[in-house]
């Protein structure tokens, strides 16, 4: 039989990405002994927090995680406050203040709003030399004001690996987004044509449609280095693209492939009437096809 | 022990929580999964019962009918009402079977011919001889049963079901609509249910739910059960002709507008972003330290 954990991650791939969370949580509860290794496999969406000290909301994640507190991009401060928490070295912390900025800036111009966060971690040996890694958060939520106003979420995790070889750095990115739109509409929001009069009686409508995905790709990619900060800009060139790329497969494909399925179970056109149709279309070109060798035999 | 049994009571719990999320035509997965985490097979097989028949009921789960060459569904409608829980039979109407059903096979078995109701038969098979039609006019793989009232009410139940699995290529769909034809109050009130899954590479599911109620025209309640039943039939092809139509108004809706809302395909600029230059203020500004944002001039 197959390993708990590859059972737990296909159903994590079949079960609706909007109950990600709960479903991750009850897993947790039933295997505890497997929990770590399914939370650093499944990526889960991101929370919200307000750093105490600036006020500036940031990303918390499994990344930035330490015991039951979350660390702030902005003052390097945990939450709640912890004594020894894992902070990285004052030449990583340099790195990831300027990486901070930069995809602030990244989400304004993407995402007008929202929040990021950038969190990079020592490499693990030190003879790994300045072989870092990290992760890139970025979330963004819409809350509707009324009913009839759209709802959705955007999360994305982009971890990264760093290698440098030289005067270039060979980088290995994977990105995870999870989405989630909500339209709903009714009645009440339709808009009333004169041209609809005639149509039901007394007639009401209401609904929901909610397109939720989750995706994961990789990426790896050599860069030349020029200074201290080529690593930031790099590794941003490189998240930029991966996120275009997600982003429209998932509005042109994988949205646009659910939307062709709908169209596949059920037709708007009368199926019937093209059948019918296609059979006519037969038999006329059967009968001009068989007619000559009809008439010659008549005319001999 | 008590301890122990209250965890196997929210291992099933769970268990059949997962169940109850099945994508369309996945339950076989889901339940494989659920196996191998939970690992206790006899706990499971006990347990799991009531899961699989609320997801057969709610899904509206096709059944081949015995000794027909035709299927029915699984509904609450279709439940025989005086059945026992242990020995719950459902009923086809159009071949008037009643039969046992196995939730976890998906099997039919022990079929038993019933007396449909006289008074509501005539209605009813008119119904259902209009929904066959429909189903033929716009479903690939659609099935359909028609209930007569239960209880002393007037209420029809018209159900739709159409499934499409393609494991191969990773997807799966289902179509469920209900209609309730009310002749006392003259009203048909229905809802509409699509999920979708594609997973290739990826999770993504599509949920739709979609309610509609409307008056039953004062001409088609005073027409015979055949003209009646067609015009029904037809109203409520309009209304899910209609509803398809403003799905694909919301895809586009949603793709140009929430989704852009969340993030851009590009910024306002029209370009990427100049990495080098978004360093440079950054390192700019951190060089100018606390000193006003404009050094050279």
């Amino acid at each position: 039989m197959a390993d708990v954990i590859d059972s737990m991650l296909d159903l994590m791939r079949r079960l609706p990405p909007t109950r990600t969370e709960e479903n991750v949580q009850a897993l947790v509860n039933i295997c505890p002994d497997d929990a770590d290794e399914l939370l650093q496999s499944v990526d889960q969406p991101l929370q919200v927090m307000v750093d105490r000290a600036t006020g500036r909301e940031y990303l918390a994640c499994d990344y930035n995680r330490d015991g039951e507190s979350y660390r702030s991009p902005w003052s390097n401060e945990y939450d709640p406050p912890i004594d020894d928490g894992a902070v990285p070295s004052s030449k990583m912390r340099k790195i990831e203040i300027q990486a901070n900025e930069a995809f602030d800036t990244y989400r304004e111009m993407y995402y007008e709003g929202g929040v990021s966060s950038v969190f990079l971690w020592d490499p693990e040996d030190p003879s790994g030399g300045s072989n870092f890694a990290g992760v890139v958060v970025l979330k963004k939520t819409m809350t509707p004001t009324s009913v009839y106003e759209p709802a959705g979420s955007w999360d994305s995790i982009h971890v990264f690996e760093t290698a440098e070889r030289g005067r270039q750095a060979h980088y290995k990115l994977t990105s995870t987004v999870m989405l989630q739109l909500i339209t709903r509409k009714g009645t009440e929001g339709e808009v009333k044509l004169p041209a609809e009069k005639k149509g039901l009686e007394n007639s009401k409508r209401d609904g929901e449609v909610s397109l939720s995905g989750s995706m994961t790709r990789q990426s790896e990619q050599d860069w030349p280095l020029h200074d201290s900060s080529s690593h930031i800009s790099n590794i941003g060139r490189m998240i930029e693209e991966m996120e275009i790329k997600m982003r429209n497969l998932l509005q042109e494909v994988y949205f646009g492939k659910t939307r062709d399925i709908v169209y596949d179970l059920r037709s708007v056109d009368d199926l019937e009437k093209a059948r019918r149709q296609k059979e006519l279309q037969k038999e006329l070109v059967g009968s001009f096809t068989k007619r000559p060798p009809t008439e010659s035999r008549k005319s001999g | 022990m008590d301890d122990s049994s209250m965890e196997a009571n929210d291992r099933i719990r769970a268990a059949a929580n997962f169940l109850l999320q099945s994508p369309p035509g996945e339950i076989n997965d889901v339940l494989n999964d659920i196996r191998n985490i939970i690992s206790d097979d006899d706990l499971l097989q006990e347990g799991i019962q009531p899961a699989l028949r609320e997801y057969n009921i709610e899904q509206f789960t096709v059944v081949d009918v015995p000794d027909t060459n035709h299927q029915s569904i699984i509904s609450e409608a279709a439940r025989e009402g005086d059945s026992l829980e242990s020995e719950e039979r459902f009923l086809d109407p159009r071949s008037k079977i009643s039969f046992l059903f196995d939730h976890l096979s998906l099997e039919a078995s022990d079929p038993v011919p019933f007396e449909p109701d006289e008074t509501h038969e005539p209605y009813r098979s008119a119904l259902e001889a209009a929904s066959l039609s429909y189903l033929k006019a716009h479903f690939t793989d659609g099935v359909t049963s028609v209930f007569s009232p239960k209880d002393g009410s007037s209420r029809y139940v018209i159900q739709i079901v159409a499934n499409k699995y393609n494991p191969t290529n990773f997807w799966a769909g289902r179509w469920r609509s209900e209609y309730i034809v009310d002749l006392t109050s003259n009203r048909v009130s229905g809802k509409m249910l699509i999920n979708i899954h594609y997973y290739e590479q990826g999770n993504v599911q599509l949920a739709t739910s979609h309610t509609v109620s409307f008056d039953i025209p004062p001409a088609v309640v005073s027409a015979s059960p055949n003209t009646a039943a067609s015009k029904i039939l037809a109203l409520i092809e309009g209304e899910e002709g209609k509803y398809q139509i403003s799905l694909s108004d919301t895809y586009q809706e949603m793709g140009e507008k929430t989704f852009k809302g969340l993030r851009r395909a590009l910024p306002l600029t029209r370009q990427k972003l100049d990495w080098d230059k978004v360093m440079g203020y950054k390192l700019g500004a951190e060089l100018s330290g606390s000193k006003p944002a404009f050094p050279n001039s």
